[in-house]
């Protein structure tokens, strides 16, 4: 019964990506490109979890069949957060009394999978997955000294969002999205952990 | 596609991956590392010597020091005894016979290495001249044993490096001294100087966040 399901579900997806719909006189290129601006705000850490826009996210696609596309991309954020001066136990013998600036800069990219609900005159509402590799690196500066760790985790990114053509014949749009990121990577440093990357955030850019 | 090309291009251009925090947004507060021997138990020692003077590592092949006299010695050193004093320790003029001795160095002007590993038991290389175990104990000629794991810092301009050695426990066959504790402090200066307020400031933290050095 599960199984019937699943295969009902993939056969009605494949239909609703294939059937001719309304405005499908609109879908001239089969390629599409994708700048933003990022805006991200991690939510499984308080290492540096203060939101910012310090990011970029890249994308491109072609349109195998009018509603699906195949892609890559590409993006990289920043987040930072101050820390008052403190006491760090660094070992069973060492202390380190330091303020310090936390930032962690991470880097998806990988392989999407791009489904166009509708490809309106106007307006073209999608569903994105995307999957591949993160490198991320979580860094602490100090006065003097910067302590890092680097590492690469496998990156998922489930993305919802809205291409608006305000000239359709040009097919040069507006594009606004919303994500979530999750990333597997481990990194240590001082006597900060943090076991996998989460984050919300939203794209604000243009498609063409 | 050939026009979207540098389109990417100039935008991955324009738009530096990584992000650096605003570094002036920390202040101008001092970093403190201090580190000891676990197996040392200070309680086992009731006495300290330190010298009246200061030495300035630089690129100098010879020793420089800031001298007794000096207003900054006098406070650095005054800072040093007074806290070795709170902490239950007697002061003496007897360097070869006091339990403990207090070292106290300004790196001024030369990046110093500092590194110790078991393969290579050296621990103070990368600039000309450092405390001579000598100082302590005319036989003696080496710095160790240490923490027991191999350590590297690179020490910057413009820091005060104190080390405690526990001249009572010299090793007489080896002819060392062991160091048992070691404090690094940077942001010790201000327009180029040393500024001694922050000075006292890291050597009160270092003391702070050290609180096994008690005598019994």
């Amino acid at each position: 019964m599960k199984k019937l399901s699943v295969i009902t579900c993939a056969i009605t997806l494949c239909i609703a990506a294939l059937s001719p719909l309304r405005s499908d006189a609109q879908w001239i290129k089969p390629m599409y490109f994708n700048v933003d601006w990022q805006f991200n705000a991690p939510v499984s850490n308080d290492y540096a979890d203060v939101a910012s826009g310090w990011g970029m996210n890249f994308e491109t696609g072609y349109y195998v069949i009018p509603h699906l596309a195949v892609g890559v991309y590409f993006s990289y954020h920043t987040n930072h957060k101050y820390v008052g001066e403190q006491v760090l136990q660094l070992s069973n013998t060492s202390s380190l009394y330091t303020d310090q600036q936390h930032s962690i800069f991470q880097m998806p990219f990988g392989a999407l999978l791009k489904y166009s609900i509708v490809k309106g005159k106007h307006w073209e509402p999608y569903l994105t997955m995307k999957v591949g590799a993160m490198y991320a690196q979580m860094n602490s500066y100090t006065q003097v000294v910067k302590f890092y760790d680097n590492s690469w985790g496998f990156n998922m990114q489930p993305e919802a969002g809205v291409t608006f053509y305000p000239m359709p014949h040009k097919r040069c749009g507006i594009h606004l999205a919303i994500y979530y990121n999750f990333s597997s990577n481990k990194n240590k440093t001082l006597t900060y952990d943090i076991d996998c990357y989460n984050n919300i955030g939203f794209h604000l850019g243009v498609a063409f | 596609m050939k026009k979207a090309i540098p389109f990417f291009l100039v935008a991955l251009t324009l738009t530096a991956c990584e992000k650096e925090p605003n570094l002036n947004q920390l202040s101008s507060d001092l970093i403190v590392y201090t580190d000891y021997d676990q197996k040392c138990d200070f309680g086992n020692y009731a006495t300290f010597a330190i010298p009246d003077s200061i030495l300035v590592l630089s690129n100098s092949s010879k020793p420089i020091y800031y001298s007794a006299d000096d207003p900054r010695t006098i406070a650095i050193i005054g800072a040093f005894t007074s806290e070795m004093e709170q902490r239950g320790f007697v002061q003496t003029d007897d360097t070869q016979n006091a339990d403990l001795g207090v070292q106290v160095s300004y790196v001024k002007n030369t990046n110093t290495i500092v590194s110790y590993a078991t393969s290579n038991p050296y621990w103070w290389y990368g600039y000309g001249y450092y405390w001579p175990c000598s100082y302590w104990n005319p036989y003696y000629w080496g710095w160790g044993p240490y923490y027991g794991y191999p350590i590297t810092y690179s020490y910057t301009v413009g820091s005060l490096i104190a080390e405690i050695v526990a001249i009572k426990d010299a090793d007489a066959t080896t002819k060392k001294l062991p160091v048992v504790w070691t404090a690094y402090m940077a942001g010790i200066m201000s327009s180029n100087q040393l500024d001694l307020t922050r000075t006292l400031s890291g050597i009160y933290q270092a003391f702070e966040q050290s609180p096994y050095i008690a005598a019994q």
